[in-house]
């Protein structure tokens, strides 16, 4: 007879995914045994004999790692052909199944790392940022859910699509479609960073110059800077970080240290001031 | 302000439960509980201040708005940063009588907030040893087929990597954290040198949050555009948030339109041009 996975095994091996993904992370098998768990229902639905559970759970001790939300698609899409093999589907083998995870785990890390996790979250933290001015809790509140809403749904949806609809399922997040709605998201990110750029980072100098004799000074570098463009200085600090970690290739945590020797100095020489009084 | 054996214990429960790689899952702990923006809430909650920690939260939010772990390789830890960060910047804050709200509040806040999530990383790569352990033990019940020994392995076990990395570090670094920030007040006075390059430092450390987003969204010139559209709407036109995304929603449609026009004119394209070939 036939062999079909129910919703509920599927259902079971989807949320030993959604919550056990990466609970026992380590350098060396970094999202192994989270697919382990996860295959685990389907292997035992599938197959009565112990030996056959053991020969098909080997298939998935080999190193699994990738953007984990999105990586959702291709543990559907091994639940479907674990299926297939065990309906007897001659091309189906271990070779076929880890060929396949091996093969997807970069693209799709690529694909999540920049779009959910570089696009869509940085967007919801800027709205939700927004929203909690002044100490309002509503922003966070509004990301708990809504963030959680979206992965939840959204990554049950990647696995069942992938369990159903095989490889065509990630032609579609590859594909020219998946492509030019990526690109679209990627620029509402590009504008909202922009506005949170503006709102929460203001980058000041407390440089001026007073004529002699006088109290009022005749050039007050912030507001003449701002009267060329608005945050401009703060735009020219960001352009100098991004300059720094992408064509001088520097790691976050160096760029960091010298902007604490440029803050020094800057005090130093009176160019930073942050005015602090008791 | 004092933070009690209790509530700084509960701070530890949620240091285990946010990290990467957090026993509360990847998308409810480290992409919710995890960020500075719902540690904010968290420790305000906590501590008795939502304001100040909602405020704490923000300012640090701006800085690891784009905490991406490739590969997992991190640069700052998350527990660190919300669950020891949150709650010695908002004592320190306390402590030298300023306006969480101020501009002096935020930098203050940042700088602490950044070093400790610098430092947290010793706790990462720590959490991330020990599993090892149970990933040994989790191969030898593979082998034997003792199946059921998996979900132990992978959901019970690092628990206890969590208890050593992230519960008893949390614990000791918050209800320490108190006298510590006093320490720091005595030696390092408000206006002198190193106070002001500390504050200073954390006005421009946002900077490099936004940078590290950049980095992954501009590949040419061109890619700077939307950035700047974004800036100017809030810069100049005090545009806020919600509303700057909502102008973005509708150039990214129209954009999503034109590629999907141009797409198809592609693809009838390419058959016209096949037609022709035959003749």
């Amino acid at each position: 007879m036939e062999k079909k996975l129910t919703k509920k095994v599927l259902n079971k091996s989807f949320h030993n995914w959604y919550y056990g993904n990466l609970t026992c992370f380590s350098q060396e098998h970094m999202q192994t045994f989270g697919y382990l768990c996860s295959m685990l229902p389907i292997v035992e639905e599938l197959y009565s004999k112990k030996e056959d559970q053991q020969k098909a759970m080997h298939t998935y001790t080999a190193f699994f790692n990738t953007e984990p939300q999105v990586g959702s698609v291709i543990v559907g899409m091994t639940a479907g052909l674990e299926e297939a093999r065990a309906n007897g589907a001659e091309d189906v083998d271990d070779e076929t199944i880890n060929g396949l995870r091996a093969g997807l785990m970069g693209p799709i890390a690529g694909i999540g790392d920049s779009l959910v996790v570089g696009t869509v979250i940085p967007i919801l933290l800027g709205v939700a940022m927004g929203m909690s001015t002044g100490g309002s809790p509503v922003g966070a509140i509004f990301y708990t859910i809504v963030w959680n809403l979206f992965a939840y749904f959204g990554m049950k949806l990647l696995y069942f699509k992938g369990y159903e609809l095989g490889g065509k399922a990630v032609d579609f997040l590859v594909g020219p479609q998946g492509e030019a709605l990526r690109e679209s998201i990627t620029m509402v990110g590009g504008i909202v960073i922009g506005a949170v750029a503006a709102t929460w980072v203001s980058v000041q100098t407390s440089f001026t110059m007073i004529a002699k004799g006088e109290t009022v000074p005749y050039l007050i570098l912030q507001n003449t800077l701002d009267g060329v463009y608005p945050g401009l200085l703060t735009a020219v600090f960001v352009l100098f970080c991004w300059f720094l970690l992408s064509k001088k290739k520097l790691s976050p945590i160096k760029v960091m240290l010298l902007l604490v020797v440029i803050a020094l100095v800057g005090v130093l020489v009176g160019f930073f001031n942050p005015g602090l009084t008791y | 302000m004092e933070i009690s054996w209790f509530q700084a214990a509960l701070l530890g429960l949620f240091a285990c439960l946010s990290s990467m790689p957090g026993l509360g899952g990847t998308s409810f702990g480290n992409y919710t509980l995890g960020r500075p923006l719902v540690g904010g809430l968290v420790c305000g909650i906590i501590l008795g201040d939502l304001t100040a920690g909602i405020l704490v939260g923000v300012a640090l939010q701006v800085v690891y708005i784009a905490l991406v772990t490739p590969g997992g390789t991190v640069s700052a830890d998350v527990r660190a940063i919300s669950y020891i960060g949150i709650p010695l910047a908002m004592i320190a804050i306390k402590s030298y009588g300023l306006d969480a709200a101020s501009a002096d509040g935020q930098a203050l806040a940042i700088s602490f907030g950044t070093m400790v999530g610098t430092l947290g990383t010793v706790l990462f790569y720590g959490t991330a040893t020990i599993n090892l352990a149970w990933q040994h033990v989790g191969w030898k019940a593979v082998e034997k087929g003792d199946f059921k020994k998996l979900y132990v392995v992978d959901m019970v076990l690092p628990w206890i990597s969590h208890i050593l990395c992230s519960f008893i570090p949390t614990m000791i670094m918050c209800k320490m954290g108190a006298p510590m920030v006093d320490l720091i007040k005595i030696y390092l006075p408000m206006d002198g040198v190193t106070m002001k390059t500390l504050f200073t430092v954390g006005s421009l450390l946002p900077c490099v949050g936004i940078a590290i987003l950049l980095k992954q969204i501009v590949t040419k010139a061109i890619d700077f555009i939307p950035f700047f559209l974004g800036f100017t709407l809030a810069a100049s036109l005090g545009i806020n948030l919600v509303s700057a995304t909502v102008i973005a929603g509708m150039f990214a449609f129209i954009n999503y339109r034109i590629k999907m026009l141009s797409l198809q004119r592609a693809s009838a394209g390419s058959i016209d041009l096949d037609d022709e070939e035959d003749i």
